[in-house]
């Protein structure tokens, strides 16, 4: 036991190149994630809310309606704001509160996660509504 | 030919010298939890997760600990002083849920950075980048499997990004450590 690495000197102490190499590793395992991520878009925008694994409400965000807000009887009570094309947790009980700092989400793929209650609500384009032919000219 | 008195008496020297050593290191292990606890208590002083909205995002300081812990003392006392800051930290703080969070982010961080030390020609920040990306790993595989989803690894992205400014900042806090205080 000891210190090994002691008498090699200071080089350990100053930034080298190979430091580069393992920020490019990190940048890369990021971007890829995120390409592998990547919502298929187009479609009507759904919200999925989750709670331990079992769906307990979905949200149309993509027609016009009436803003809904609904509190949901879980652990930590929260209350899930649904309107037009975005939904947010806008209050909720639990410790910490991540959900209620996430804000608004509106992308295909976008997640609010409130780790606390185990609750996921994750948004996804519907496939197939339209990814038919539009219009066939002549 | 020195007498057994004389014998006696250097044993006991050494030995009592090799008890200095070892309760020295204790010490030094006990100062260095208790710091870890405090910063990870004053990290939440700094919220972070105002300014970018991630879960989970945190500046890392008490990994700082880790790393010293790593380069001075050895992995063990490391290891060793990690798992006393997870299992205090979730009683101090009373939510024992954080604990699987914080124990497998701070192991996975702990073993790379272990494994990138033994590298030549990687630095203290390479080290700790790893270490800060690493754990925000962890962390999401935590929540994986606590939610038992995927749903989370949306999150581990952005964290990686972040996890190379606040793994290059707790390198460099650990560089001018380990340059202001001497070793042993």
């Amino acid at each position: 036991m000891g210190i090994p690495v002691k008498s090699r000197g200071a080089d350990w102490l100053r930034p080298t190149l190979w430091d580069g190499v393992v920020i490019a590793a990190v940048v890369a395992a990021a971007v890829l994630l995120l390409l592998a991520l990547r919502p298929a878009g187009g479609g009507d925008l759904r919200a999925v809310v989750t709670l331990d694994g079992a769906v307990i409400a979905q949200y149309d965000l993509s027609s016009p309606s009436q803003p809904a807000r609904t509190w949901v009887d879980c652990p930590y009570p929260l209350l899930i704001e649904a309107e037009q094309g975005r939904i947010r947790i806008c209050e909720s009980e639990c410790p910490g509160g991540d959900c209620v700092h996430t804000g608004w989400v509106s992308r295909a793929g976008g997640q609010i996660v409130c780790l606390p209650n185990r609750l996921v609500i994750s948004l996804s384009a519907a496939a197939g509504t339209q990814d038919g032919v539009d219009a066939v000219t002549g | 030919m020195p007498s057994q008195g004389e014998r006696d008496g250097k044993k006991e020297k050494r030995w009592s010298a090799m008890k200095n050593r070892s309760v020295r290191r204790l010490t030094t292990c006990a100062v260095l939890t208790a710091l870890a606890l405090a910063l990870s208590v004053a990290e939440g002083l700094v919220p972070v997760t105002i300014l970018f909205p991630l879960p989970g995002l945190r500046l890392g300081l008490s990994n700082l600990v880790t790393i010293y812990a790593l380069y001075r003392l050895s992995f063990r006392e490391a290891l060793l002083i990690l798992l006393a800051r997870c299992f205090l930290g979730a009683l101090l703080g009373g939510n024992l849920s954080g604990l699987a969070f914080s124990i497998t982010g701070g192991l996975l961080a702990l073993l790379l950075m272990e494994a990138l030390r033994r590298l030549r020609g990687l630095s203290l920040f390479g080290v700790s980048i790893g270490g800060a990306a690493a754990h925000n790993t962890g962390q999401i595989l935590a929540a994986m499997a606590v939610l038992g989803s995927p749903a989370a690894l949306a999150y581990l992205p952005p964290l990686l990004l972040c996890s190379i400014a606040t793994g290059a900042f707790t390198g460099f806090v650990t560089m001018l450590l380990l340059r202001r205080i001497p070793g042993e």
